[in-house]
């Protein structure tokens, strides 16, 4: 009987765990290992954080879930690796401190025949002074700092039907973010709910970015066909802000969030000063705190993990100008660099390097988007992974791994710009591949019959249909596997 | 004016018959269709 344990229950991992559990049954054993109690469908944050949905509505728990489907499951934190065993056994384990309010503190080490880290990312507020809700700003990365957003919000909108005028500031807190699409989304869900309230003249609305120009999103922007011209994500977005009153700052590195001031500094190396009433700034990501241990008890973390904390695996790490950057850079069966039985996907794997163009100010700050790994690549990584630890489990060591590199994968992003079956909109964009190849597509990197934006009402409904849809498939619901990726 | 601000200003505006098409339940029910076909295509593609 093989035991594989998952480290992590979100989109990556939890969907690892339900493919894994129905290709391998009852034979074998698959174990998730999660801090969180509950499943957090991340996408539909941003609407509890403009008060749109309730907490309730975007999370479930996973122990029913789990135990209906005969997985084990353990409320905890991994907080060591040891891909190589220790003196008492040779086979891989994990070290994992309870979170579960039964056993509180309580340490285990789960032994595995093979490890998927799905551990995502950490919300580093801390590489920002003065950033994130238990300080100065607030975000909408969680279910729970969302809702603490909405009721902030809420009372600036009440403020402002007596009368005020404010300032809102919404993007990302760090030069090196991602997830600014999630930034863009909120700002336009703000504006949208200042118009529903009747007070949208009353608000100046900033969207503070580290993108170069708008319509990056990390992903070095997208080539539209537009009508027959090529067109780009830049001008479709900036029409947007246009369309919408919205301001924008780019090429910002947030240096400091003090109580209703940012300091920022700009690519050309200008500082500025941002007075606010309202600071939505996302966190940069890193690694998880997961150490990595050989069998002798010596620390090997530097091996296993890259600097950032992500893990190592079967990239191209090797320094290279953007210049000499390619689609082969990026990793296809996402194994770790020191153990065939150990996997990283979703956020928790190492990117290779960036996606945009990466930049520095005079003075050496990096402020460039570091790369985004979406919901559905992330999904596609967990299900190909554990149809590769599936198959080498059924035919043995040498069965043939599954692929699924972002540079030969497309992803659909819609981005919500205001709820409502009748009133809201979406720009839902769709990329292919999501990394640019530009040895298959030397003009933009990317298909643009298969590179694509549009604005309008269907966007709003397509976002919601697969809120229902991906929670009914977390839950596992009958016929969820037809649900694809 | 800042750069960000220049380019934002000289972007262009959706028509109003964009800006109705948008909203119209006929057209936006055949993008949802086309677009969701699309997001299956590229599902069926991508999938190796």
């Amino acid at each position: 009987m093989a035991r594989v344990v998952i480290l992590g229950a979100g989109i990556s991992g939890h969907t690892a765990a339900l493919y894994l559990k129905r290709s391998l049954r009852k034979k074998h054993e698959v174990v998730v290992v999660s801090p969180a109690a509950n499943y957090n469908w991340i996408p539909s944050n941003i609407w509890v954080g403009v008060g749109r949905m309730d907490e309730r509505q975007v999370k479930f728990p996973l122990r029913p879930v789990y135990d209906r489907k005969g997985i084990e499951f353990h409320q905890a934190l991994g907080v060591a690796l040891r891909p190589h065993g220790d003196a008492d056994d040779p086979r891989g384990a994990v070290d994992i401190v309870y979170t579960d309010p039964d056993r509180s503190g309580e340490t285990a080490r789960l032994r595995y025949d093979y490890l998927i880290n799905a551990t995502g990312p950490k919300l580093n507020f801390q590489a920002t002074p003065g950033l994130g809700p238990d300080a100065n700003s607030l975000s909408v990365c969680t279910a729970d700092h969302a809702t603490k957003t909405a009721a902030a919000f809420a009372a600036l909108i009440e403020e402002m039907r007596a009368g005020e005028h404010k300032r809102l500031v919404i993007g990302v807190g760090h030069g090196g973010c991602t997830c600014e699409g999630a930034a863009f989304e909120y700002t336009f869900n703000v504006e949208h709910e200042l118009r529903q309230a009747g007070v949208r003249d009353q608000a100046e609305i900033i969207y503070l970015t580290n993108e170069y120009e708008l319509g990056d999103f990390g992903v070095g922007g997208m080539a539209f066909d537009q009508q027959g011209f090529v067109s780009n994500s830049k001008l479709w977005t900036e029409s947007l802000f246009r369309e919408r009153g919205v301001k924008a700052i780019v090429r910002a590195h947030v240096q400091r969030v003090d109580p209703g001031v940012i300091h920022y500094e700009q690519l050309d190396g200008t500082t500025g000063e941002l007075t606010f009433d309202f600071a939505m700034l996302l966190p940069p990501f890193r690694g998880v705190d997961l150490k990595a241990y050989d069998r002798a008890g010596g620390d090997i973390s530097d091996e296993v993990f890259a600097p950032n904390g992500f893990m190592r695996v079967d990239a191209d790490y090797s320094p290279k100008p953007y210049e000499e950057w390619s689609a082969a850079d990026w990793p296809s069966t996402y194994q770790s660099v020191v153990a065939d039985n150990v996997f990283g996907v979703g956020i928790a794997f190492a990117p290779p390097h960036p996606i945009s163009r990466p930049r520095t100010s005079p003075s050496g700050t990096v402020i460039s988007p570091a790369p985004p790994r979406t919901g559905m690549p992330s999904g596609v990584m967990g299900r190909t992974v554990a149809g590769s630890i599936s198959r080498r489990i059924r035919q043995g060591a040498s069965a043939e791994l599954g692929t699924a590199s972002m540079a030969s994968m497309g992803a659909a992003c819609i981005a919500s710009a205001g709820t409502g079956l009748r009133d809201g909109s979406a720009a839902a964009m769709t990329m292919y591949p999501i990394v640019p190849d530009r040895a298959r597509f030397p003009e933009s990197g990317r298909d643009l019959r298969a590179t694509s934006g549009e604005i309008g009402l269907a966007g709003h409904w397509t976002k919601l249909m697969l809120h229902y849809l991906f929670i009914y498939k977390a839950k596992a619901r009958p016929f969820w596997h037809l649900i694809p990726e | 004016m800042d750069e960000a601000a220049e380019s934002i200003a000289a972007a262009p505006l959706p028509t109003a018959k964009t800006l109705r098409a948008r909203r119209s339940l006929p057209k936006q029910a055949i993008r949802f269709v086309a677009f969701n076909l699309k997001m299956l295509r590229m599902v069926a593609k991508g999938h190796h």
